[in-house]
């Protein structure tokens, strides 16, 4: 019986398909916080900095009065898709009237960051202990090899050296969907691998993350604590040397799967080793926004997958 | 007198917001005497007025990581730039935004103390240099290039009548490039200056009732990027006051006469302009003195 997976639209769907605990737990993380605010329409973060020094629940009805009647619709956007990520909860009052107000973690982030200023999740490293440090140029060449690299990986599946990077078995799970094998022939590209290969750098890497995160489960780890990793990574300065013993053992064997897509730069110093973000890594929040995803929509709009396609590209 | 800004569609909520902050010493030591007496919840220091306006400008940061966020301080005798967000290699993150803001802030007011002459007084009425910071704002807008700026103006010290026609160049320029002025005025009076920029300009005019809900009224009216506006309820002026000012003497007036060249106004009848330097006709001894002057009235 084919198997039928449905790929998320975007990065934010998936994190709004954690179940409320996870999500809620998700929070907790104040660089969660300020990705997952990024992400949102821009009526909707309007709508959260509004609410975020009010502590008593807004009813709806007085939130429709702060749009105008063409922008109905939006507003109707705005206010799903807070309720989809849980940042707004509903309320009801005694005579029944829905109101809103923000969840209190995401509140309580929100507000540290515009009193006092962000911070960075980590520090980097002192600079006499991190020797050849590549430049910014040299680290968008290694990005851009080790993509294209990899890449080239994914669609040249005859190969059956391995290459540096992933394992076969991981291959295989992203070059579901986008080639396809019959028995005795070597595999082609299907019509959605073709349209992926068309797709912006950001949008194959968030379509690469996804496949990531959903077998990630099935490995034993945990996809909550992958997505913050990653949204973490986001906010790192781009360059700058990382201690690899400020990560947890899970968050261990992640970068060095990041490393193979060309996010990070992963080098061995004389006691310590430490990772480097490339560009690719802190343009992972950037490409969250609704415009993004909305392009690569466009250009791929396969939601529903099966391990057997029947067709195959010309 | 309506001339307002053509709508413009955005395509994303990036935005460059250039913010024009009075820094008027004068105005800001007045202000919290004479309101503290009268309505203590309207009292604001410029302390207590700072603690709006910064996480107001990490709102604006926080909210895009590609927002950038301009402060210049308007003084008495000098404007300049406090801050930048975009000077860094981390594309705006607002770390170190308030120490740095308030380190500049204050050698900004000690360089604008020492550019008053020792001595000299000034005059209790003491407006500050809203041409001077327009135009440099103006010139780093057209710098950068970008179509989505924002502009808001917080600020409290009265109109100087003897910058009129500066900041009417300004405001007239601004309304070319498409960039609204959006004004905060905080303080006891109205300032025409601001109404007239924003109604041209399509920006919003606020003079906020409760002072100490101040981030309230900026994040819910200034903070909204370019391309939401067109969708949300915001405050509408009653009137805008379009008072000129005399080419000749500065003074506000509302009745005047007009050169048919180049419209510089004047209060008297002058013989040539001093602006275009054309014959100007005579009013002749028994003519209505309506004939030649054209009259400016605030419009509903």
């Amino acid at each position: 019986m084919p198997q039928v997976r449905i790929i998320a639209k975007n990065f934010m769907d998936m994190v709004a398909a954690l179940p409320a605990m996870k999500l809620d737990k998700l929070y907790d993380n104040a660089f969660i916080c300020e990705a997952v605010l990024r992400s949102l329409p821009p009526l909707a973060k309007k709508y959260v900095l509004q609410m975020l020094f009010i502590d008593l629940p807004v009813s709806a009805k007085s939130m429709e009065e702060w749009v105008l009647s063409d922008g109905f619709s939006k507003h109707k956007m705005a206010i799903d898709r807070l309720l989809q990520l849980r940042i707004f909860l509903e309320v009801v009052d005694r005579k029944k009237e829905p109101s809103y107000r923000l969840n209190q973690k995401f509140q309580g982030n929100l507000r540290k960051y515009l009193v006092s200023g962000g911070s960075l999740p980590r520090e980097p490293m002192p600079s006499n202990v991190t020797v050849r440090l590549p430049t910014l140029e040299d680290l968008d060449a290694y990005a851009l090899e080790q993509w294209e690299s990899f890449l080239l990986q994914l669609i040249n599946s005859g190969q059956t050296e391995r290459l540096a990077g992933f394992n076969p078995s991981m291959m295989k799970v992203f070059q579901r969907g986008l080639l396809s094998a019959r028995e005795n022939e070597a595999p082609k590209l299907t019509e959605n691998g073709f349209q992926f290969l068309l797709m912006d750098t950001n949008a194959q890497l968030w379509y690469i993350i996804r496949e990531y995160i959903s077998t990630s489960e099935g490995q034993g780890v945990d996809p909550a604590d992958l997505i913050s990793f990653l949204l973490e990574l986001s906010f790192h300065a781009p360059g700058e040397a990382y201690n690899l013993n400020t990560l947890t053992d899970v968050q261990k064997s992640t970068i060095n799967d990041l490393a193979a897509l060309g996010l990070v730069k992963l080098q061995q110093g004389r006691k310590e080793n430490w990772f480097i973000p490339t560009k690719l890594a802190t343009n992972l929040s950037m490409s969250l926004s609704d415009s993004s995803s909305r392009k690569e929509e466009q250009t791929f709009s396969a939601k529903v997958v099966s391990t057997q396609p029947p067709l195959v590209s010309t | 007198m309506a001339l307002s800004a053509p709508s413009k569609l955005y395509s994303d909520d990036v935005s460059l917001v250039v913010v024009l902050l009075d820094a008027n010493p004068f105005f800001w030591a007045g202000a919290n005497a004479a309101t503290s007496a009268n309505q203590p919840a309207n009292a604001l220091s410029f302390s207590r007025f700072l603690s709006h306006v910064l996480p107001f400008l990490n709102s604006i940061l926080l909210v895009n990581q590609l927002n950038r966020v301009v402060v210049i301080a308007a003084g008495v005798r000098s404007c300049g730039y406090v801050y930048d967000s975009g000077g860094g290699g981390d594309g705006g993150r607002a770390t170190g935004l308030c120490a740095l803001l308030l380190r500049r802030l204050e050698e900004f007011v000690e360089r604008d103390r020492k550019l008053c002459k020792d001595g000299e007084r000034a005059a209790e009425n003491a407006s500050s240099l809203l041409s001077g910071s327009l135009s440099l704002a103006l010139c780093y807008i057209q710098r950068v290039f970008r179509s989505g700026t924002i502009h808001p103006q917080p600020r409290g010290s009265p109109d100087g009548p003897e910058q009129y026609v500066a900041v009417m160049n300004a405001i007239f320029s601004a309304q070319r490039s498409m960039v609204p002025l959006d004004s905060c005025v905080v303080g006891i009076q109205h300032s025409a200056f601001l109404q007239q920029a924003s109604h041209i300009t399509g920006g919003v005019y606020l003079k906020p009732q409760q002072l100490d809900g101040l981030f309230q009224y900026l994040s819910m009216v200034f903070a909204t990027d370019l391309q939401s506006r067109s969708f949300l309820q915001l405050p509408k002026p009653a009137g805008v006051d379009f008072r000129a000012s005399c080419f000749c003497h500065k003074k506000t007036i509302d009745r005047g006469y007009v050169c048919s060249v180049c419209l510089s106004i004047f209060c008297k009848p002058h013989k040539k302009c001093s602006t275009c330097g054309s014959d100007l006709k005579q009013p002749s001894a028994d003519s209505n003195p309506k004939a030649d002057s054209k009259r400016k009235t605030p419009d509903a």
